[in-house]
């Protein structure tokens, strides 16, 4: 079932981490392996546990149910389930369902051959998750610091921590962030749309018009060397891309890290190190 | 020639090492306190070592001595004693050696006083003082609702300075060109009173001089018309926040969920003090501090003219409660506490170094002065 | 751990390429293109030619009238003062007209004119760039799926400096031209509108800019991954599937039970990447014209999740309510 055409000759043994033999094999299109078993693990007690959160509390409205860190005052100790403990359990899981899936990721590149690339981009979206709820809150001397899982109570403690810092978009990092999400999106923009507009190409010129031949990667450098003066290439936007969107999440995480356990007042005030350079007067 | 590449180089490294070596970097721990309910990352976090800082710099001086209130009034003692007439001659003294602690440790008496004859009102920092006690009082007595018991004292201000260190003035600098080219609606520079942010540089007059509305949100989820704020009012009252913040050591989430920072009901109540604070600054700007512009030397006024004006800061400090709420009133009841005296003289009659009384005219009442003046002056600031 | 392609080891220098020949009607392409060594060791080391065209050149020259408008007027902004334009340049901007002036067109240049002025020649310069984006996508026989995307950026654009400013009836209302300014400006107006973290097309713009970060680090990453079996060739992987795109699609197949294929994961990023600026453009006409206090518009329909209030704030009303203070 579910097998593709050609799926039947890539489905070998081995190129397992851990657990040899025992654990590879794949259900249905999903490949299992050892890390398969713990992200099962992980994710379905992570999601038991949101479940068991939601219905302690108030609501099943799924924008307003919300899994809310501890308080301050219980430092970085352990908080009974009903007040925050549950987040802390939940937090728990998803980096361990993270990290797994992460090293699934690892085994399925080792059996196909092929780079790991997409194991190490996702460790840096891990890196900037657990930035939020471990590197920071431990810097801050609290896991109260962590943000609250629910969809606009998350929204709110983004908005509450901004204003901590009374203006976020003076944040360095924040600004580096930002621009690097946008202009992701806008290469993603541009090279889907060129690979689109190559393998779906318009009308010849004659008359009456016909549609042209699907075109070949030559036809993608000229059309960016006509726009723009330069064409990065079939592999350049690759790696183009793989590494605006990874500097994306990273500096997201230092723009966050950095508010509280390295800088405590408008962000702002940060400027003040140009605007006082000893160069002006 | 690749000569550009050592340049760069050099350029990239001096500028690095100026962003890390040149800011105000903290380091962890930093102490942080919880605001709202877990989660909604109502925090305030700071710094301990600025934190220790900010304690040394706020240490309450004691009282000089225990004065003895009985015996004969300073009024009868002393010539020209408009104000604090009804203390007794040692409260008197007791008071004059800590004001001058407070105000001009290093220049002594004579920063106020005439040597030769300390009655006289012809140096003007004392008829200023003069005004000062009277404002110090009214605060104590008319603005409970911000102050509470702990009340202020010249010292919650000047802190061993004849000049409060955080006060503020009318900022165009650096001035545009002028003529055609270089429109910027009084924003887009360091607006060095507005958190040194690109925000309206003069916020601070539109809400601690006048009376401009500070808030811009809309009551109903649609637009009913009624609400004419725009973009740019918004960003002169989050100036004015700015600076309310910085004043005290807060941020945003001290007095608002930001999530929506116009529900009263999910405030915490710091916002009513904050309020009446706003309005108390407001007050003693346009009665105290406006009408006094001609009895200064021109050094003792701002770029433009203007008196040297009252803020969140000038009290605070940078701590929210200023002196860590200490009350230092306790000790100084009888002078402070209670408007003794409410009358104003026309400061413009005063010329330094020969008026030798300043008196209020006859018919008092009426404590706020020159109102249509500082209204000329408003208008004049949003103009730019 | 073998080598990973994350930069091109060895630049192999063959001649230059001169592009497709154009057809007949069409300009020569200026400038000789030259080899740069950092540029290979990242992607394609040719730099060049450029078509430029009337409407390249046109649109230049727009752009630079909006630029040189706009830098001079900063530069005024602080009185000629060349080491403060440096100092404050992150601060300086060009600032649209005030409120008073509505619609108008005839603003006095001393009070935002040139706002005006320097807004009309971008308008003019983005627009024939994207003439230019279509044209030579046309030219060269391609689909104008590039031109069609940087229209959606355009959209939001026109939303920003025009429609929005229309419907409220003042240019004031347009974005100023500086670094902090637009940022005072974006943070200003969600404080405004009520937190426009409660705009649902703000929630799904903000889904697909973190969706085609997502998408683009998957697929730049899983391209990486299979250059050892010619992946990059994307366009001959399409037409004649290869065992990279086999690999590829497996991998993700095996992953999370679901796999693009070598077309239509260009699609997935095309949608996300479009819808951004789409969805961003809607939700931003939206606020203001038609709800005022986003917020409040979550409460109406019942997204707002009532937080619970700490004990010792007790009740906290509004003092202006009360008559007391001023």
């Amino acid at each position: 079932m579910a097998l593709l055409s050609f799926e039947r000759k890539y489905r070998v043994r081995g190129g397992t981490l851990i657990g040899g033999d025992l654990f590879d094999f794949w259900i249905g299109p999903f490949y299992l392996g050892f890390f398969g078993m713990t992200t099962i693990f992980f994710a379905t007690l992570g999601t038991a546990l949101i479940l068991y959160g939601a219905a302690l509390g108030p609501t099943w409205n799924i924008w307003r149910i919300s899994i809310d860190p501890p308080d301050l005052s219980y430092g970085l100790g352990l908080a009974p389930l009903a007040d925050g403990g549950l987040w802390q359990i939940i937090t728990v899981c998803a980096i361990g369902a993270f990290c797994s899936w992460a090293l699934r990721e690892v085994e399925i590149c080792r059996k196909l051959g092929i780079g790991y690339h997409v194991p190490f981009a996702f460790g840096v979206a891990i890196f900037a998750y657990v930035t939020l709820v471990v590197i920071r809150p431990f810097l801050l001397g609290a896991w109260g610091h962590g943000f609250p899982y629910g969809i606009f109570s998350h929204l709110d403690w983004v908005s509450n921590v901004g204003y901590q810092y009374l203006h976020f978009h003076y944040n360095p990092a924040h600004m580096l962030a930002v621009t690097f999400f946008f202009t992701t999106t806008l290469a993603l923009s541009l090279h889907g749309g060129l690979i689109l507009s190559a393998a779906n190409p318009g009308n010849t010129e004659e008359f009456p018009p016909k549609k042209a031949e699907v075109k070949v990667p030559e036809y993608e450098d000229t059309f960016f060397r006509d726009t723009i003066g330069y064409s990065i290439g079939t592999l350049g936007i690759h790696r183009l891309g793989l590494v605006l969107a990874l500097n994306a999440g990273f500096w997201s995480a230092v723009c966050i890290v950095l508010s509280g356990p390295f800088w405590n007042q408008g962000w702002p005030q940060w400027w003040s190190w140009w605007l006082d350079l000893p160069i002006w007067s | 020639m690749k000569l550009w590449v050592p340049f760069a180089v050099g350029g990239v490294v001096l500028f690095s090492a100026a962003m890390i070596f040149r800011t105000d970097w903290d380091l962890p721990p930093v102490d942080s306190e919880q605001i709202g309910y877990r989660g909604t990352g109502m925090y305030l976090t700071k710094d301990r070592e600025k934190e220790n800082e900010l304690r040394i710099a706020n240490e309450v001086p004691e009282a000089p001595w225990d004065p003895d209130p009985s015996g004969p009034k300073a009024g009868e003692i002393y010539e020209n004693v408009q104000v604090l007439g009804d203390l007794s001659d040692d409260q008197f003294n007791q008071f004059m050696a800590s004001i001058t602690e407070w105000v001009s440790p290093e220049q002594g008496c004579a920063y106020c006083h005439n040597e030769e004859n300390f009655a006289l009102d012809d140096v003007y920092t004392k008829v200023v003082s003069r005004r000062m006690i009277q404002m110090n009082q009214a605060i104590n007595e008319d603005w409970k609702a911000h102050v509470a018991n702990v009340g202020v004292t010249c010292y919650t201000c000047h802190r061993g300075q004849p000049v409060p260190k955080n006060v503020w003035w009318f900022d165009n600098e650096p001035k545009p060109a002028g003529g055609d080219l270089g429109y910027r609606a009084g924003q887009n520079v360091v607006g060095e009173f507005v958190g040194r942010t690109s925000m309206p540089q003069n916020a601070l007059a539109l809400y601690l001089l006048g009376d401009q509305e500070i808030r811009v949100h809309s009551d109903t989820a649609l637009p009913t018309g009624d609400n004419p704020a725009t973009t740019k009012e918004t960003e002169a009252t989050w100036a004015l926040m700015m600076h309310m913040s910085e004043s005290l050591g807060a941020n945003c989430t001290t007095c608002h969920n930001s999530r929506a920072f116009n529900e009263w009901d999910q405030s915490p109540p710091q916002r009513v003090t904050a309020w009446h604070g706003i309005r108390m600054s407001r007050a003693l700007n346009n009665d105290y501090m406006v009408g006094l512009t001609p009895v200064f030397p021109e050094n003792r006024l701002g770029p433009e003219g203007d008196v040297f004006k009252v803020g969140c800061s000038t009290c605070h400090n940078g701590v929210q409660k200023p002196l860590y709420g200490v009350s230092m009133l306790q000790d100084y009841m009888d002078a402070l506490s209670e408007k003794t005296s409410t009358g104003v003289p026309d400061y413009t009659t005063y010329q330094p170094g020969v008026t030798e009384t300043l008196a209020p005219a006859e018919t008092p009442g009426d404590t706020s002065s020159l109102k249509t003046k500082d209204d000329e002056q408003t208008r004049l600031v949003l103009a730019e | 751990m073998e080598y990973q392609n994350i930069f091109t080891q060895i630049q192999v220098r063959g001649p230059l390429e001169a592009g497709i020949p154009l057809p007949r009607g069409n300009d020569e392409r200026t400038g000789k293109p030259f080899f740069n060594w950092l540029a290979g060791w990242f992607g394609n080391a040719q730099i060049g030619p450029i078509y430029l065209g009337f409407l390249g050149t046109a649109s230049l020259l727009c752009g630079t009238v909006w630029f040189v408008i706009t830098g001079f007027n900063m530069l005024a902004s602080v009185g000629w003062d060349p080491i403060q334009f440096i100092r404050q340049l992150f601060w300086v901007a060009l600032e649209p007209p005030p409120a008073k002036y509505g619609l108008s067109p005839f603003v006095p240049l001393s009070e935002g004119g040139w706002y005006l002025i320097a807004s009309l020649f971008l308008l003019a310069s983005v627009l024939l760039w994207w003439v230019r984006v279509y044209t030579r996508a046309r030219q060269l026989e391609l689909g104008t799926h590039v031109a069609w995307a940087f229209a959606a950026a355009i959209w939001l654009f026109l939303v920003l400096g025009l429609f929005r400013p229309i419907l409220m009836g003042s240019w004031a209302e347009a974005v100023p031209y500086g670094i902090f300014p637009h940022l005072d400006w974006t943070a200003a107006l969600s404080i405004r509108y009520g937190n426009l973290y409660y705009n649902p097309f703000h929630c799904l713009s903000i889904v697909f800019l973190y969706g085609s970060v997502l998408l683009f680090a998957m697929h730049g990453a899983t391209i990486l991954a299979v250059t050892r079996y010619g992946g990059e060739r994307e366009l001959e992987q399409i037409t004649d599937r290869g065992t990279a795109s086999e690999r590829a699609a497996l991998f993700w197949r095996w992953t999370m039970g679901f796999n693009a294929t070598m077309e239509s994961v260009h699609r997935w990023a095309w949608w996300f990447a479009v819808l951004t600026p789409i969805t961003g453009g809607i939700g931003i006409l939206l606020t203001g014209t038609v709800v005022d206090n986003w917020y409040l518009w979550g409460i109406k329909h019942g997204i707002v999740a009532p937080t619970p209030i700490p004990e010792a704030w007790g009740t906290v009303v509004d003092p202006a309510l009360g008559g007391s203070g001023q």
